[in-house]
């Protein structure tokens, strides 16, 4: 029944909150992977959804890295774009006011290489309208001197997210990295430090190399791998993650259809963002919004929250309890 | 000009020369608008993510009253190659028009050269055919085109191209057609013997031919523009994938990136820093196509 009365065979809800953050419904784009929203103007309608995460921004505008900075893998595409970005003065005058007058719900990721830094952005942003949250990349592996260290030490991931807690009172969200030993240990240090989501994850670290020219194939050499590749690596993060802490986690990663999306929703994620998928296939968001709408009514379910987080692990057969408890 | 995502038939797929294909596709949506210069992203797999990544090509011809274009292509690699195994018939993601176009020559330009290396041809054609019209209009004006390949056999046909008035001349890397040399080889015997210094010189094609027909072009002082290519992702200026080396606006000393897929492909060559671009490393084929 819905919350009217109505039977489910209306249009089901959607929506989901995530402590103090509410949105319309749980598909959010990937910041790096959906530029600042307008790119995408032409083939959807930027306030259908969950929210727009737009390119991570820093203090000043980057450079970034020298190309080549794609290499394509089986199932995914390594990246090694260095963060390039307009840096938060131009998107404040320039980005910002586009994706306000489209009426998006705006996140904006931000980076930088120092707590000082992301102090900073996020005083900075705090009196701009048409911003619903902060989202915090504490994990991107590709400035050498800068995203790395924060993401894979629990004390410093802690601090900058306290360093972002203290400047900003909108909802805060941390961006976890899959690239350490323990990622259920990270999310607790932020979860303690104030964060009030936490979305993971980022690009897993990889390599790619040409055996003909004998040269990686970024001129990094070292590149973050999304796409399908990653899913299975995001989805064991994001369940470990749900288990260890209390705040609600939004699952990152390979997600190209509607049925990648319940896969996040089921272990427990409150919402998904949509990363390389939308690269290959700009209207991909939209179409997963579609889909999980049209899952939804095939299972009789007034709510998403219905689904999010009704895995069952129960043991069907056990034989001894081991057989089960184990990981393979 | 809006960018569309639309489902384009395949109505037509003919091997043209050595390793190379023409296909024509049905999409009015993206016919619609299309320039010449710009490109679209095709989806190769039909289902499922491999190939992941769309490819990008250049509209080779542009046929707007019958809502096709077609794609010139060579196969280099994986997604080349399953592309020119498509059947007639089937349908492939398109996205399109993407990048800027070709601008036509100014007021004062009258004599202008194509030069195409290779595969570099694609996106000549189309522009070839505009200009061809540009100098009907008036006596003064004259088309060149320099067509350089490895060898005979690489070397597209032109069609109807060469009948409409564009003086054509063609070289090879083994003599095997034209004269034996490169492209920048036979600008100089043209210029030498019509005496015509080009105004304006529109080029597409490998990094190092390009990179000397800009050199070629600077120290003559003739205005360059060309069809830069880079690896993609996306092609709609979202991922920032496609970056090259640039030239500051008022600081050459100072580097910055430009992104082929918006701010490109077609460039003024002295926006490009040539002895930064990394050349694209070549596959050979026996390695990709079973
Ligand atoms: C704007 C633009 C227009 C182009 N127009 C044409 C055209 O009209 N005809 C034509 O034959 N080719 C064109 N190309 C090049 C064409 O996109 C590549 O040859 C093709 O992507 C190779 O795919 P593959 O799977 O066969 O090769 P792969 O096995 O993927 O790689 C072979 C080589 O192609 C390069 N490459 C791979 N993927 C891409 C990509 N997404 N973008 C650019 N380069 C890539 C790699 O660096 C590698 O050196 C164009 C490229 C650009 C950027
Ligand atoms: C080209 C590219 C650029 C990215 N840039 C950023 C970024 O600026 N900040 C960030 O937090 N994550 C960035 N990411 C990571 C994505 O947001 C996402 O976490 C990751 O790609 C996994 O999701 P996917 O498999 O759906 O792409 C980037 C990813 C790609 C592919
Ligand atoms: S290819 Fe993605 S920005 Fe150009």
């Amino acid at each position: 029944m819905g919350k009217d009365g109505t039977h489910a065979r209306s249009a089901p809800d959607l929506r989901v909150q995530l402590g103090p953050l509410s949105l319309k419904n749980p598909v959010l784009t990937a910041s790096g992977t959906f530029g600042y929203g307008q790119e995408f103007s032409d083939f959807l309608d930027l306030a259908r959804l969950g929210a727009v995460v737009v390119k991570g921004i820093s203090l000043e505008p980057r450079p970034g890295n020298p190309p080549p900075r794609i290499a394509e893998t089986p199932a995914g595409m390594l990246n090694a774009i260095g963060l390039e970005n307009v840096g938060v003065e131009r998107f404040v005058a320039e980005k910002l006011p586009y994706l306000r007058k489209r009426n998006a719900t705006v996140v904006v990721n931000i980076l930088g290489n120092s707590e000082e830094e992301y102090a900073a952005l996020a005083e900075r942003l705090e009196d701009e309208e048409g911003i619903a949250a902060l989202e915090v990349n504490i994990s991107c592996p590709n400035v050498k001197e800068g995203g790395i260290a924060f993401g894979t030490d629990p004390r410093m991931a802690a601090r900058v997210t306290e360093a972002v807690r203290r400047k900003t009172t909108r909802p805060l969200i941390t961006k976890l990295s899959p690239n350490v030993t323990d990622i259920a240990l990270i999310a607790r240090a932020v979860e303690d430090a104030g964060t009030d989501i936490i979305s993971c994850i980022n690009t897993v670290s990889g390599m790619a190399v040409d055996v003909f020219s004998r040269r990686p194939k970024l001129a990094n050499i070292l590149g973050g791998l999304s796409g399908p590749a990653i899913k299975p690596v995001a989805l064991r993060c994001v369940y470990q993650v749900v288990q260890a802490v209390s705040c609600p986690v939004i699952g990152i990663g390979g997600i190209q259809t509607a049925l990648d999306a319940l896969e996040f929703l089921l272990v427990g994620a409150s919402a998904v963002q949509v990363g390389t998928a939308s690269l290959v296939r700009p209207t991909s968001a939209v179409e997963i919004l579609d889909g999980l709408e049209r899952f939804l009514r095939h299972q009789g379910l007034a709510s998403v929250r219905e689904y999010i987080g009704t895995l069952d692990t129960s043991c069907r057969f056990p034989l001894a309890e081991e057989t089960c408890a184990g990981d393979e | 000009m809006p960018k569309t995502q639309e489902k384009a038939r395949l109505l037509e797929t003919r091997r043209v020369a050595d390793d190379t294909h023409r296909i024509v596709l049905y999409a009015p949506r993206i016919t619609a608008t299309a320039r010449p210069g710009q490109f679209v992203m095709v989806r190769i797999a039909s289902e499922g993510a491999d190939p992941l990544l769309n490819r990008p090509f250049s509209f080779h011809r542009i046929h707007k009253d019958d809502g096709l274009f077609e794609i010139l292509f060579r196969v280099v690699g994986r997604g080349t190659w399953l592309l020119s195994q498509r059947k007639e018939g089937s349908s492939l993601d398109v996205i399109g028009p993407l990048g800027n176009a070709f601008p036509m020559p100014e007021a004062q330009e009258e004599i202008v050269a194509l030069a195409a290396g290779g595969i570099g041809i694609a996106p000549m054609v189309e522009l070839g055919y505009r200009l061809a019209d540009w100098a009907r209009e008036k006596d003064s004006r004259q088309v060149f085109l320099f067509y350089g390949a490895r060898t005979a056999s690489e070397l597209v046909p032109l069609g109807k191209l060469e009948r409409r008035g564009i003086r054509a001349s063609f070289s090879t890397d083994d003599g095997s057609r034209g004269s034996c040399g490169t492209v920048v080889d036979l600008m100089d015997q043209s210029v030498r013997e019509s005496g015509l210094l080009p105004q304006r010189l529109y080029a597409c094609g490998p990094l190092a031919m390009q990179a000397a027909v800009a050199a070629w072009a600077h120290e003559k002082d003739v205005r360059a523009t060309m069809s830069l290519e880079s690896v993609m992702a996306c092609g709609i200026g979202a991922c920032l994938g496609c970056a090259l080396p640039a030239a500051h606006p008022d600081d050459s000393s100072r580097a910055r990136h430009v992104h082929v897929c918006k701010e490109g492909p077609v460039f003024d060559s002295r926006k490009i820093l040539w002895e930064k671009m990394e050349p694209t490393p070549v596959r050979p084929l026996t390695f990709v196509c079973s």
